[in-house]
């Protein structure tokens, strides 16, 4: 797979390190010549000196036959520009775009950009999983699909506890998954299973219904 | 100085054949054995091991040459066409792989900018090659 890596901060040059190292063809595109002829040093001739912005530099290191482009310069404009540029321009089959603000994100995947990694939300998610008072973990957006798949905890107060899945009334199109209980193996909830506290399950629900769905199985 | 093994990259100029005769009279003294290298240089636009007709024709056509000046001096040659992204860092490979004692590449005289040149690929051999380097200076006409 032909990949091209745009800037060549910590994140890119670690980027290209692991993907040279899982055997794809890497290019880093990066403005600063120090940073560039430093990689090249290190790692040989996969660094290109340019504007990733530019559609003169992308045409220029082959962004017609990119299988997939990656900016994660540390601006979100400037990662915005690529992406768009590699998506509309050069036909690359998958852009995906590091941001900072995660308020950029509704906006790069209305402009068509495929994925976006904001380090703002990964922290916060793990923050959201480790704190006991939010109930509920976004593990995997399916958007394209308005559907996401999440981790709701049972609390011990929860009016659930003591419940058959088949009393809850759960929003349409949402359904529960797996229910992984301490010390026990998962299991795959059925209408007459109980819920006990400290129960979690993962369950797919559209994105609309998440409120819901998290008040069905947290209520007090 | 004995040479065992010599690589001498060439490009199609007068000064690849003289350097190819010189590194044919520093081999005979120890059947020392040459390697004469062609690098293609392909863009980032095409695939590493896309087929360039056009080049690799040329390419082919120099080496045959640079065969004939080698067997004109009684020497054996073993030539190479190589296909990279940059042609300097493949010559430095190239002489790490086949571990030569020796890089004897044939330069010409060239003015960029109104100044003497060397290139791109001359310096970096020069920096990084892991063997002895002779750079042999076609005189101008």
């Amino acid at each position: 797979m032909y990949i091209i890596v745009v800037g060549g901060g910590k994140v890119g040059y670690y980027l290209t390190k692991a993907l040279l190292d899982e055997g794809h063809e890497v290019l880093l595109v990066e403005k600063n010549v120090t940073i560039c002829k430093n990689t090249v040093d290190e790692m040989g001739s996969v660094c290109f000196r340019g504007d990733g912005c530019e559609a003169s530099t992308l045409a220029e290191v082959g962004a017609g036959r990119a299988d997939m482009l990656i900016a994660v310069t540390g601006d979100d404009e400037d990662n915005l520009v690529a992406c768009q540029v590699a998506k509309h321009k050069f036909n690359v089959p998958r852009t995906i775009s590091r941001i900072r603000n995660p308020k950029n994100e509704t906006i790069f995947k209305k402009l068509g950009i495929d994925v976006t990694v904001s380090s703002t939300n990964i922290i916060l998610e793990h923050i959201e999983e480790e704190l006991p008072t939010h109930s509920v973990t976004r593990l995997l957006d399916i958007r394209d699909k308005g559907m996401e798949i999440v981790e709701v905890k049972i609390l011990p107060e929860s009016t659930t506890v003591g419940k058959a899945v088949r009393e809850l009334s759960l929003p349409e199109e949402s359904s529960l998954c797996l229910l992984l209980r301490k010390q026990e193996k998962p299991i795959i909830p059925k209408a007459d299973t109980i819920l006990q506290s400290e129960d979690r399950i993962i369950a797919i629900t559209p994105l609309e219904s998440e409120e819901v769905l998290r008040a069905t199985l947290t209520s007090t | 100085m004995e040479f065992y093994k010599i690589l001498v990259p060439v490009i199609g100029t007068d000064a690849d054949e003289e350097a190819m005769k010189l590194a044919c009279r520093l081999a005979k003294k120890n059947k020392a054995k040459i390697w004469a290298v062609y690098v293609i240089a392909v863009k980032r636009a095409l695939p590493l091991d896309a087929e360039i007709e056009s080049e690799i024709r040329t390419a082919e056509g120099i080496l045959d040459h640079i065969e004939a000046v080698a067997e004109e001096q009684d020497c054996e040659v073993d030539t190479d066409l190589l296909q990279a992204r940059e042609v300097a860092p493949s010559i430095v490979d190239e002489a790490v792989e086949r571990e030569v004692d020796l890089i004897l590449m044939g330069v010409t005289y060239e003015r960029r900018f109104g100044q003497f040149s060397l290139g791109n690929v001359v310096p970096y051999v020069l920096k990084n090659a892991p063997c002895r380097v002779i750079l042999y200076h076609q005189p101008t006409a």
